[in-house]
């Protein structure tokens, strides 16, 4: 279900200042569906709700990733049997919550902004646009962060998956007309491969979540993973391209808005099956993005330049 | 006739083999929800009518293959031994009740002829993990049911969704409500029926 979402369709992790103004950029211009300003995602984008289990019938967002762990390892490594030790003291895992009140107060807001702002507009376009033309946008959105991925699945030591993600990037900008098209899947030797972001690479190094944040609009992140989408925001070329503040703001929303339209649902559910939401969603975003940093090329020999910088690093 | 004993020996050890291997825990997933599937599918529920049926019959398919007496026990974790076998009833009826209203409907209302992968099983001891992916149009979304043998009968005791698990989601809520809040059992409970009403109320409106 859903499929929450990588940074690097995220990206734009605008500075705070920035943050803040495409913030009452969305406000003023609610309800109007193409520049609907950068929306909250607190949406199901962030988190993996359970509903696929057995609603198998959500909209899902994005385009699998495939299998990004064997959770056979898990599973052999007996963590996943802690559960039975009902004793256990600690949650097998957790984050730091420091700024809990600002972000039970993020978390409302923007709890707020997808209902009454993100939905409707969603909803609206969803109406008036037919489906291929938004898949054809998230295309286009995904191909043009390729240049995120591509760096960080080197970062992190994963060159066959750093070498399919240019193969797609080079087929699907030219035959496949700017990105817009995704013929590159059509070859199963190039499938989408699961998305790589700096967090992800971070955490491959060793640095732990830190603390939970949840920011206004983009909803929930760590204090790892927010350093990540700075570092990301500058691979993103889309952060080169001169453009007034205006076009920028515009193409933002249109990104947000696009890629809700495929989400809409799945944060509802998320609320619907939840006792305390903030916790459901902080807990569901913490076990996705662990997995995802754990994730291995298998199967492939991954030569790890991790372990080269550490050792450089001594 | 003592030449027989060695091949009824032998006889009888495969005929165990074989037993247990149709009793996979793969399989004991797998019936159960193509089961259900075919439900979906079938021709005489598309009526709206005739929703509540086809709910019932799912239901009591899932109830079957999931146990969610034991996901109620594991999702309250440490603090379960704060309830009274009485309570442990209560909650866990009412739990079910949250995850059927929450899922089946949408299960119900949305299901499009997706399918489901069966990939792998491994078994250790009497626990098992099935992997199994639900695919719809060119999505793949992976789903991993975790298993334990009761007595010979392969349930479901967690479930994770792109690798989140369903059981520490809700760990974490009511570590909140018992541990944060330090509220009683009964508060809990009292906590899941609110929402369960709730969510009637706004399933009922919507429907008007």
């Amino acid at each position: 279900m859903v499929r929450i979402n990588d940074k690097s369709d995220k990206n734009h992790p605008m500075t705070l200042p920035l943050l803040f103004f495409v913030f009452l950029f969305v406000i003023s211009s609610a309800g109007c569906a193409h520049q609907g300003g950068k929306a909250p995602r607190p949406s199901p984008g962030q988190k993996p709700d359970h509903g696929a289990v057995l609603a198998a019938g959500d909209e899902k967002p994005l385009e699998s990733e495939g299998r990004e762990e064997d959770p056979l390892d898990a599973f052999d490594s007996g963590e996943d049997l802690d559960l039975w030790d009902e004793e256990s003291e600690e949650e097998s895992i957790s984050v730091a919550d420091p700024l809990s009140p600002w972000n039970r107060a993020m978390f409302h807001l923007n709890d707020k902004l997808y209902f009454w702002v993100l939905k409707p507009v969603a909803k609206g376009y969803k109406a008036v646009t037919p489906s291929p033309f938004r898949v054809g946008i998230r295309n286009f959105f995904h191909n043009i962060t390729a240049p995120i991925r591509i760096v960080n699945c080197v970062l992190q030591g994963k060159v066959q998956t750093a070498e399919t993600e240019l193969a797609r990037f080079l087929i699907n900008s030219t035959v496949g007309g700017l990105g817009f098209g995704d013929l590159a899947k059509n070859n199963p030797k190039f499938e989408k491969p699961p998305a790589e972001d700096l967090g992800q690479t971070l955490a491959t190094y060793g640095v732990g979540n830190g603390i939970y944040i949840v920011w206004p609009l983009m909803g929930p992140s760590t204090l790892r993973d927010s350093v990540g989408m700075i570092g990301d925001y500058f691979l993103n070329p889309v952060t080169y391209a001169e453009m007034s503040s205006e076009l920028s703001l515009g193409i933002t929303g249109l990104k947000t808005v696009n890629e809700t339209s495929f989400r809409i649902g799945n944060y509802e559910s998320l609320k619907d099956a939840a006792i305390e939401p903030y916790e459901s969603l902080r807990n569901g975003y913490i076990q996705y993005r662990d997995k995802k940093a754990r994730n291995k090329e298998d199967g492939k020999s991954e030569r790890r330049y991790d372990n080269l910088i550490k050792e450089w690093i001594r | 006739m003592n030449k027989m004993i060695p091949v009824l020996l032998v006889m009888m050890m495969s005929l165990s083999g074989l037993a247990f291997a149709s009793d996979q825990p793969m399989d004991a997933l797998q019936k159960p929800i193509d089961e259900v599937i075919s439900i979906l599918k079938d021709p005489q529920y598309q009526d709206a009518a005739q929703k509540e049926v086809q709910g019932e019959k799912i239901w009591n398919i899932i109830q079957k293959v999931f146990d969610f007496d034991r996901i109620a026990k594991l999702a309250l974790g440490k603090y379960r031994k704060n309830f009274s076998d009485e309570q442990l009833k209560t909650f866990s009826g009412h739990f079910a009740r949250l995850i059927e209203d929450t899922y089946l409907n949408k299960i119900q209302a949305e299901y499009k002829n997706e399918k489901v992968n069966y990939l792998e099983q491994k078994i250790r001891g009497d626990k098992a993990l099935v992997t199994t992916e639900v695919v719809r149009e060119h999505i793949k979304i992976p789903v991993d049911y975790l298993m334990y043998s009761d007595n010979d009968l392969w349930r479901v005791y967690d479930v994770k969704v792109e690798k989140v698990s369903l059981v520490k989601n809700y760990r974490s809520q009511f570590e909140r409500v018992l541990g944060d809040e330090s509220k009683t059992p009964d508060q809990l409970i009292e906590q899941v029926r609110e929402k369960l009403e709730k969510q009637k109320k706004g399933k009922n409106g919507a429907n008007k």
